[in-house]
């Protein structure tokens, strides 16, 4: 995968903005184990996040 | 000695006569002002009483006498949970503060007369299952665990034991996961905060290198920079108790191991 793919996939799962730095947190979904992306704006304006496979709400 | 002085001094010793009449007018069967004082202490206690019963700071399981335990803790009264529902409250898990938060709303069943607001047991419940499912998916030694609250310490030190994962109770020391320099410099992969507003620190510092942040939160907690929500009482000595006990548990079993700890290993001794 190229460096620019890499970075299309590295969105944020609640706005979808391509991440950058190192505020931005990236795990695992509890129920499925799908990568989630969480942008730095998000985490802190504590905005819901939802699961692309499985349908988790989080935080 | 003249009439009129000998009038005087009768009417006087009349007078001293009735003053005592009065003092035993006040007799506590008959004196109302006395009943109602009598009255006031027990009113008073009684209100102490449902006052501790209900401050969330305070046991309710403890005592002699059982308390009243709340029924209306979940909208599904059917709800498969770790363990029995009587038992969550009797630590008190449900327990919130009189303030709550837009972050925390979907977390709250209910409000009680008193103001305090009640949290669904059952989402407590998943979301410890969660948060096991969470855990097991990292290297044991690559979670840490902060507890800067008192009653917190204990059953946090005790859970990383549990698990295998690293704890720092009591004050943060700012710079142990942006610091290279500093001596407890560690860079875990997950950090298991007790209340987003006391380990405000270590939020801080995960916020800085980037790494998930699971955090017990209560009705009055904001969510911001928490990536996994465990709605609990994180204020109550046995609620945080039974909480991390549960949490190390479902973490063990979800990586096949065959120990499991019982409640009272993870309350301290007072």
């Amino acid at each position: 995968m190229s460096q620019s793919e890499q970075q299309q996939t590295r969105q944020c799962v609640s706005c979808g903005i391509n991440i950058a730095g190192m505020s931005a947190a990236s795990f695992k979904c509890p129920e499925c184990g799908q990568q989630i992306y969480r942008c730095a704006k998000c985490r802190k304006q504590s905005n819901l996040y939802e699961c692309p496979d499985c349908g988790f709400m989080g935080p | 000695m003249s009439e009129n002085d000998n009038e005087a001094l009768e009417t006087a010793e009349e007078e001293l006569d009735t003053e005592p009449t009065g003092e035993a007018g006040a007799d506590p069967d008959v004196d109302p002002d006395i009943d109602a004082e009598d009255d006031l202490p027990a009113e008073g206690a009684e209100e102490a009483d449902a006052g501790d019963e209900e401050t969330q700071t305070e046991d309710p399981a403890e005592g002699d006498d059982q308390p009243m335990l709340d029924e209306d803790v979940m909208p599904d009264e059917e709800a498969d949970l770790l363990i029995p529902v009587e038992d969550y409250l009797g630590a008190g898990v449900h327990i919130g503060t009189q303030q709550k938060t837009k972050d925390m709303e979907r977390f709250i069943h209910r409000v009680r007369d008193d103001g305090l607001y009640v949290l669904d047991v059952s989402q407590t419940d998943t979301r410890i299952r969660t948060a096991a499912d969470f855990l097991s998916n990292y290297d044991p030694e690559q979670v840490l665990v902060t507890s800067s609250r008192q009653y917190g310490r204990f059953p946090a030190k005790k859970f990383a034991d549990a698990i295998g994962a690293r704890a720092r109770t009591g004050r943060f020391i700012p710079g142990t996961l942006t610091n290279p320099k500093y001596k407890g410099y560690i860079e875990p992969d997950v950090v298991v905060v007790t209340d987003p507003i006391g380990d405000s620190q270590a939020v801080k510092e995960a916020i800085t290198v980037g790494i998930p942040v699971i955090a017990m939160c209560d009705s009055n907690n904001q969510t911001s920079n928490v990536d996994l929500v465990i709605p609990t009482n994180n204020k109550g000595r046995r609620a945080l108790s039974v909480v991390y006990w549960l949490l190390a548990n479902e973490t063990l079993d979800r990586r096949g191991a065959d120990t499991v700890y019982a409640l009272d290993d993870f309350e301290e001794g007072i």
